[in-house]
């Protein structure tokens, strides 16, 4: 709108003359060009309403009596299209009369004939006044509708968005009735239907409402939340987490209250296998502790009169208890700091064959003491790995350390490295008692151990084979096992090239 | 004195229970796993038994007590259990085991010794 740019003060004002008396229409013209005004002039009504109605003038001045329309007549047509132009009559038979008729029609002033030019400027310049100001109300009054339609849609956007969240919302008014509820509170409290206007207590579990009831009762604290987890189909199948928050009116007092049902079943199987786990660590953890309290006992015991032999046979066995506890405590802090990934890596090219070698060298005096034949075939175009030796290494000390511990004296280790596509593939075959396919499926979990005729008397911590695996996910790799019972087992380590990648 | 029959998977705990019972005149025969136990039980028909709650399997202790108690095997039994309670290992009163007696590892002999007394006198 140009009119944005105009100010009363600098910008003269367009100003349509109608008057069909000639020297009056072109005086009055010529006297207000002469002050700067842009002014056009029609000679008759019918012409009036013509340019009065293509153009937006800021201001017409029309003559009351005019052949063809009157002044009044013009003014009505020309605020049919133009509302916002501002009309002036002009008349020399002013009377109280036409004076309130053309007023209550829409004309702004009016002016008697013959006019003084002051009087003239005067007029128009508040005539000016009003026009600027009609237009800056109405400018106003535009952009008020136009956020009121933004407004409009933000709500439906809104909306869209409470419905489609995956969190149930539900809102109770003071009534306890359902005033807002979307598809989520369906799902997750695993009920057919839920309407506005019901009442909350008969369909929505008592846990809920008597925490909805609870903020409603408490005088205080309005800005205090409660949460409470509930089973809503048993053995874990669905858990959700209600959280009740109230809803304020702007003066401070209760509206209501908005209750955030999440399903929580995910979570809730987490902290299951978590306190499972804790529990088998515990009773990982206190065996040892066990054996040793149970000969430390004895030993203190002076009635039993152990012999020498005895005592140091108890010394010695709570030794190998303490040292299988230290190794378990270490494995679990391996096993910690690898889920926290506080595990500092020391990356480095390194030489598989060389782990390998120095791995079976460190353990070559359990391989003697059973036997044990290592038949070592290495391709000679293994890369180095960039990777950190020491985690390679537990890898090939795990997995060699199980094919000596199930291994049957006499027979013997296959370890074949070899370069496959983009993997170094690490083969370890033992000839030891192997295993059933359902010792198998488990062989990768915590604390699992083979148990059965041939596995007795073998230690471990029974998370060897648990930080194996998690050693080998972090480097992108992939871990195999095929056995066969009574005959043995094969570890297939296939590490990718660009470890870092 | 008694003929007591202990099942465990431990051999260090097998040895000290054995040790402190024979101390104080029973008799002692071992089981590393339920099934030689289970044998033990039903030939030599002990007065006691003392079972390990987890041996192979978690629960393993419980399926040889059920197993006892559905065969009208009423010898009572004193269950060691190395898990508390307080890590998840809590029971309804429905699936409570049919033992007559819990002991948390570890153990003292004059604790063993206390509660095999007791329970052999109900007997």
């Amino acid at each position: 709108m140009i009119e944005e740019q105009k100010n009363s003060n600098d910008l003269k004002p367009n100003i349509l003359i109608v008057d069909d008396e000639k020297g009056l229409r072109e005086g009055t013209k010529r006297l207000l060009e002469g002050e700067g005004y842009s002014v056009q002039a029609a000679e008759n009504g019918t012409e009036g309403i013509r340019l009065g109605t293509s153009e937006d003038f800021d201001i017409a001045i029309l003559d009351l009596k005019m052949a063809d329309y009157d002044g009044m007549e013009v003014l009505q047509e020309i605020k049919k299209v133009r509302q916002n132009t501002v009309c002036l009559i002009a008349t020399a038979f002013a009377s109280f009369d036409t004076a309130i008729e053309a007023t209550r029609l829409g004309a702004f002033a009016y002016i008697p004939k013959p006019f003084a030019p002051e009087e003239l400027f005067y007029q128009i310049q508040q005539a000016y006044k009003h026009r600027l100001l009609t237009l800056e109300s109405e400018k106003l009054k535009k952009e008020r509708e136009e956020n009121l339609l933004e407004l409009a849609s933000e709500k439906s956007r809104l909306n869209t968005i409470i419905k489609s969240i995956n969190d149930g919302v539900i809102v109770i008014n003071k009534t306890g009735e359902i005033v807002y509820t979307n598809n989520a509170v369906l799902k997750n409290l695993n009920i057919n239907e839920l309407n506005i206007g019901d009442v909350a207590s008969e369909k929505i579990p008592a846990t809920i409402t008597d925490l909805v009831n609870k903020i409603f009762d408490s005088s205080d604290k309005k800005d205090k939340s409660y949460s409470t987890q509930i089973e809503i189909k048993p053995n874990n199948e669905l858990f959700v987490e209600a959280v009740c928050s109230p809803v304020p009116q702007p003066d401070g007092s209760l509206a209501g209250v908005i209750v955030v049902i999440r399903n929580i079943t995910e979570f809730k199987k987490i902290e299951m296998i978590k306190s499972q786990f804790v529990s088998m660590v515990a009773h990982e953890l206190k065996a040892p502790i066990a054996a040793v309290q149970g000969f430390i006992n004895l030993l203190l015991d002076d009635q039993l009169n152990l012999d020498e032999e005895k005592k140091k046979d108890f010394l010695s066995r709570s030794e190998v208890r303490l040292k299988s506890l230290l190794t378990l405590v270490n494995d679990l802090l391996d096993i910690s700091r690898m889920e926290m990934k506080t595990k500092q890596r020391e990356l480095q090219n390194i030489n598989v064959i060389d782990c390998m070698e120095s791995t079976i060298e460190l353990m070559q005096f359990e391989i003697s003491k059973r036997n044990l034949k290592i038949e070592k075939n290495y391709s000679k175009d293994i890369p180095l790995l960039h990777a950190d030796p020491n985690e390679i290494t537990r890898v090939f000390t795990n997995i060699i350390s199980n094919a000596v511990k199930y291994n049957k004296d006499n027979g013997s280790i296959d370890i074949d490295l070899s370069l496959q596509k983009n993997y170094v593939s690490i083969k370890i075959s033992d000839t030891g008692i192997g295993m059933k396919q359902e010792e198998k499926e488990k062989l990768f979990s915590e604390f699992f151990r083979a148990k059965n005729e041939h596995t007795r008397g073998i230690g471990g911590t029974g998370l060897g084979l648990t930080i194996v695996k998690r050693i080998i996910d972090s480097y992108y790799g992939k871990i195999e096992v095929e056995s066969s019972y009574g005959n043995g087992t094969t570890f297939i380590i296939n590490l990718p090239i660009n470890l870092t990648n | 004195m008694a003929l007591i029959t202990v099942i465990d998977d431990d051999p260090d705990i097998l040895e000290t229970s054995t040790l402190v019972l024979k101390s104080k005149g029973h008799e002692v025969l071992t089981a590393s796993n339920p099934d030689d136990g289970y044998k033990l039980i039903t030939e030599k028909k002990p007065d006691l038994v003392i079972l390990d709650v987890m041996m192979d399997e978690p629960d393993d202790g419980f399926f040889l007590a059920q197993k006892l108690r559905k065969e009208k095997i009423t010898t009572p039994i004193l269950m060691y259990t190395s898990v508390s309670k307080t890590v998840g290992f809590e029971y309804g009163a429905g699936e409570m085991v049919p033992v007559d007696e819990f002991v948390e590892k570890p153990i003292t002999p004059n604790e063993l010794i206390e509660k095999v007394d007791k329970l052999l006198q109900k007997k």
